[in-house]
């Protein structure tokens, strides 16, 4: 059993992510016939199967779609509490990270949050923080 | 485990090998962690000394013996199969010596959700966390489920946590946490088991037992791979695969008696009694406060004790829902037999991801 934190395998179609996350940037893939940003990354695009994609960077805002604080981690590779979620983007897409920064109870469902990221071995993952709601 | 489960069908099935035209079984080894046979269905074969015309090795996790049945059912109508056989039988891998480990690789994303320290029961949690602020479910409905399926169970004599009596909303809340909104009671306890069933047109049924229980409806829906991309957090498909067993069978939710939910944690039996149209939306918490569920109540539910308190069976665990659900239509359920004409089993694998529900019912329509 690992004890380091679990890090992901780079593939062609994903690679750019973790990469971008390295250089502190949010980077994910968009459809150019339809516009939209997905994710996970992959080589075409969910919602119309168009594989004209692009890189972008969307604006790492988002809200704790759900979330829980896990007490009693699956490996020592994890230290407890931790604040597990899924953050819906500002653009749409969700995705499951850890919300940090702040204390595991003062989160909730629609808590506005920015992306940040977290330096793993030879890569970094997108994490999300509390942030200060701001007018737009 | 499969060896067992096998001589139990042929010591009481009446029946001998040529009787039976179909096999289908579930991998073995998968949640032990030991890859999955994909060829279990020949091994059976040999094991049984059947040469079938239809057979196969399926998996769709906890959805996977309902979907047996679902698929068994459209065989011998379609002409391909007689009497088809379907066997389960599983093990868990042991939680303390890495299990939870083993179970998360297997069911998260291995990039983007396993490096966030996903794993089942937090997975489950993400689902009742979301139910909980949407639709307003208190914690103590969710208590109030292990409460009512241990409250079955000590009917059962199967039951794993039989012998540990009865449990209080109380017990539930100051167990253990484990992933906020659950603690340890809100989980349901990973063991061993197994059970075979055989699938027949009914008249042939008549022919081995009084009471068969009569397949009326069923209907599936799959939605997400992976939980981060589920389509609706409060709700995971459920509804779509009931209202097309209901609209097979002519029924509606009302007619339903009793009903078997997959219970791997205590938010699910709620989020189920909804979205299949047992409770209206926001309800089901409330369905489990006032003792519906329970037995003596309006609409029974897991009346064996379920995966919270019967057990969870590993590669088997959506298995013993559906063997409870036929044996209360069929009159064989003991001490916790039920008054039920129809009765609704309701199975998901995956995160709430594979649904399958089956309608039973005590005579044919």
């Amino acid at each position: 059993m690992t004890t380091t934190a679990p890090v992901p395998t780079l593939y062609e179609d994903t690679a750019p992510y973790w990469r971008a996350a390295v250089e502190g940037r949010f980077a994910l893939p968009r459809c150019r016939a339809c516009r939209r940003f997905h994710h996970h990354p992959r080589a075409w695009c969910p919602y119309c199967w168009c594989t004209d994609l692009e890189w972008a960077e969307p604006s790492g805002r988002g809200i704790v779609l759900t979330y829980t604080t896990v007490h009693q981690p699956p490996s020592p590779a994890f230290t407890a509490p931790y604040v597990l979620a899924v953050i819906e983007l500002a653009e749409g897409p969700r995705m499951m990270a850890n919300v940090v920064d702040c204390a595991p109870d003062t989160v909730r469902v629609g808590t506005p949050v920015q992306v940040t990221f977290e330096p793993r071995g030879d890569v970094a993952i997108p994490q999300f923080r509390p942030r200060e709601e701001t007018p737009s | 485990m499969q060896e067992l489960v096998l001589r139990h069908f042929v010591t009481n099935s009446g029946i001998g090998p040529n009787a039976v035209d179909g096999l289908l079984v579930c991998p073995a080894g998968m949640a032990g962690g030991q890859g999955a046979d994909v060829f279990n269905h020949e091994r059976i074969n040999d094991a049984l000394g059947i040469r079938p015309r239809f057979c196969e090795t399926i998996n769709v996790g906890g959805a996977t013996y309902t979907v047996m049945l679902t698929r068994a059912a459209t065989a011998i109508r379609a002409g391909l199969a007689d009497a088809v056989l379907c066997v389960g039988a599983g093990k868990f891998p042991k939680v303390g010596a890495g299990g939870a480990d083993l179970m998360a690789r297997m069911i998260s994303h291995p990039d983007f959700e396993y490096p966030y320290g996903s794993f089942i029961p937090a997975l489950y949690a993400l689902a009742a966390t979301r139910h909980m602020a949407e639709r307003g479910t208190p914690r103590e409905a969710l208590a109030a489920v292990a409460v009512t399926s241990r409250e079955w169970a000590l009917r059962h004599p199967d039951a794993l946590m039989r012998p540990a009596g009865p449990l209080t909303i109380e017990q539930v809340l100051d167990s253990r946490p484990i992933a906020s909104p659950f603690h340890l009671l809100d989980c349901s306890v990973p063991c061993e088991g197994g059970a075979a069933f055989l699938v027949m047109r009914g008249e042939l049924a008549r022919e081995l037992t009084q009471q068969p229980a009569y397949l009326l409806g069923f209907g599936e829906h799959h939605d997400h791979g992976n939980i981060s991309h589920a389509s609706d957090f409060a709700t995971m498909g459920a509804g779509v695969s009931a209202r097309t067993a209901f609209a097979m069978a002519g029924l509606a939710p009302s007619d339903v008696d009793i009903a078997q939910l997959y219970d791997a944690f205590s938010i699910n039996p709620i989020l189920l009694l909804e979205e299949t149209g047992l409770a209206e939306p926001g309800k089901g918490g409330h369905f489990y406060l006032n003792g519906a569920a329970a037995p003596d109540g309006v609409l029974p539910v897991n009346t064996y004790g379920g995966l919270l308190s019967f057990g969870h069976t590993g590669d088997a665990s959506g298995m013993s829902m559906l063997i409870e659900g036929a044996r209360q239509v069929m009159g064989q359920a003991g001490d916790r037999q039920v008054e039920a004409d129809i009765a609704l089993v309701h199975t998901y694998g995956g995160m709430m991801a594979d649904h399958s529900t089956v309608l039973l019912g005590r005579t044919a329509r």
